[in-house]
């Protein structure tokens, strides 16, 4: 039996933190009578990701603007060091998920994300692009099998901005020349 | 002009208790957005499924999206601050959301008359256009129309309790004027912003005699690739024998050195 490090180590990975609890409370729109509330809508400003860095697990990584591979599926840095944000998605600080993928292994042993698995809830995640620094804080992960993975809710719309890191893990599948499972981390802005 | 309003008595919807479990990327889940209307109506406190999920709720205020299990849920309203015992809410229902699907869920009309008005959201937009609907909360105002102010009407005959269907536009800012049928303006919307890419619900809310607008946002749009990304350069035997090195290597070094090999390379 080969040892496989990464597909150990995303065996039983996964957590989801009790979102509300306690019970959310709402405040009132504030919408001066005189002003257009429809103008008045402010919806968040995101920024062009450059760096991401995480202390709980060391990394500090450049982060590469990227869109998708030929056959539609995100696309990835070919240097094991650095990171994507899917470019054509949400920006960062923006709602909606902002997305940021690495690779887990290289061939010359560990990748950029090799302890993504490590990530605890409330871990921190920072996000800069020049002096503007976004941090947002894990509240989920999960590792889902590559065919049950829900794209479109993955990188979708959220009221609030969110961020979310993807690697693989799972067993490797010698056919398709993949790992059979991605770890998907979920984060939240913690600050404006 | 289309103007399908939304059956109140087709109730669905409902809301819950956030992220029931670790599945919420596996598809199963439901977005629900809930609006308090009701302009006499107290502050409220909304429980699903018996528990408290949203507390302290004002007149105007919206929860933004909550992520909710698909299925039928028990949504039970209550003044702020009252003691919750089943069965005794100003107003109850269950409401059924689909997976996938996004809905609002309004408390609408007089406090003696509360009722849920509930619509389902769209979640898409042409890319490079704008798309609004509007909504008629206001119990004691008649039907109006939304339309460009000496122009044509976009949503004509709009009535309590209902919210429209949606209209995709040009984005672009519009002079736009809440009015009677007979044309009397009731509520000026001039230089309204619509931005490309994204979908406004916008609600007639209050009293006839202090109508206001309120406005919320339903989706931005931005793409989504067709397949997750595939995220490590290695296999297991590259990484294997990456091991077997780097192991050796430390072993040589501790052995020089007395440093304590870290438990990830001694599997």
């Amino acid at each position: 039996m080969q040892e496989d490090e990464v597909s150990e180590r995303t065996e039983d990975v996964g957590f989801t933190t009790k979102q509300p609890q306690p019970a959310k409370t709402l405040e009132m729109t504030k919408t001066a009578p005189a002003e257009n509330p429809i103008n008045a809508l402010s919806l968040n400003q995101g920024i062009q990701p450059e760096t991401l860095s995480i202390p709980a697990i060391g990394i500090d990584a450049e982060v590469l603007p990227l869109g998708t591979e030929k056959d539609g599926r995100m696309a990835v840095p070919k240097t094991p060091d650095e990171v994507s944000w899917f470019e054509p998605g949400y920006l960062p600080g923006e709602n909606g998920r902002a997305v940021i993928a690495g690779h887990v292994d290289a061939v010359a042993g560990p990748a950029i994300f090799w302890d993504l698995a490590d990530l605890k809830a409330g871990d921190e995640i920072m996000v800069a692009s020049g002096e503007k620094e976004l941090k947002f804080k894990v509240y989920a992960m999960e590792s889902v099998e590559l065919d049950l993975a829900d794209v479109k809710g993955i990188f979708g719309y959220r009221s609030t901005p969110e961020l979310v890191l993807i690697t693989c893990s799972g067993k490797f599948d010698y056919e398709r020349g993949t790992r059979e499972e991605r770890l998907v981390v979920y984060a939240e802005l913690i600050n404006p | 002009m289309k103007k399908v309003f939304v059956s109140m008595s087709v109730a669905m919807v409902l809301v819950l208790s956030l992220l029931a479990s670790g599945v919420m990327a596996a598809g199963d889940m439901a977005k629900v957005r809930v609006v308090h209307a009701s302009p006499d109506a107290p502050a409220v406190d909304v429980y699903v499924n018996g528990e408290l999920t949203l507390e302290d709720v004002p007149f105007k205020a919206d929860s933004g999206y909550l992520d909710v299990p698909a299925g039928t849920h028990n949504v039970e309203v209550f003044a702020a601050g009252s003691e919750y015992a089943e069965g005794s809410a100003v107003l109850q229902a269950d409401l059924t959301v689909e997976a996938g699907k996004a809905y609002t869920v309004a408390a609408a009309n007089t406090v003696d008359s509360l009722e849920f008005v509930v619509a389902e959201d769209s979640m898409s937009v042409t890319e490079g256009k704008t798309k609004i609907r509007v909504g008629h909360l206001s119990p004691d105002a008649p039907a109006v129309d939304v339309g460009l102010i000496g122009g044509d009407a976009v949503f004509s005959g709009a009535e309590f309790p209902g919210i429209t269907d949606y209209m995709e536009l040009d984005a672009g800012t519009y002079d736009l004027e809440i009015r009677m049928p007979d044309g009397t303006q009731v509520l000026p919307l001039e230089g309204t912003e619509l931005k490309a890419d994204t979908v406004y619900s916008v609600f007639a809310v209050n009293t006839a005699d202090s109508l206001e607008v309120l406005a919320l946002v339903d989706y931005e749009g931005a793409a989504s690739p067709d397949g997750m990304p595939t995220t490590g350069l290695g296999t297991p035997e590259q990484n294997q024998m990456n091991w077997v090195l780097v192991a050796g290597a430390l072993a040589i070094v501790a052995a020089g050195s007395g440093v304590f090999l870290r438990k990830r390379f001694q599997n």
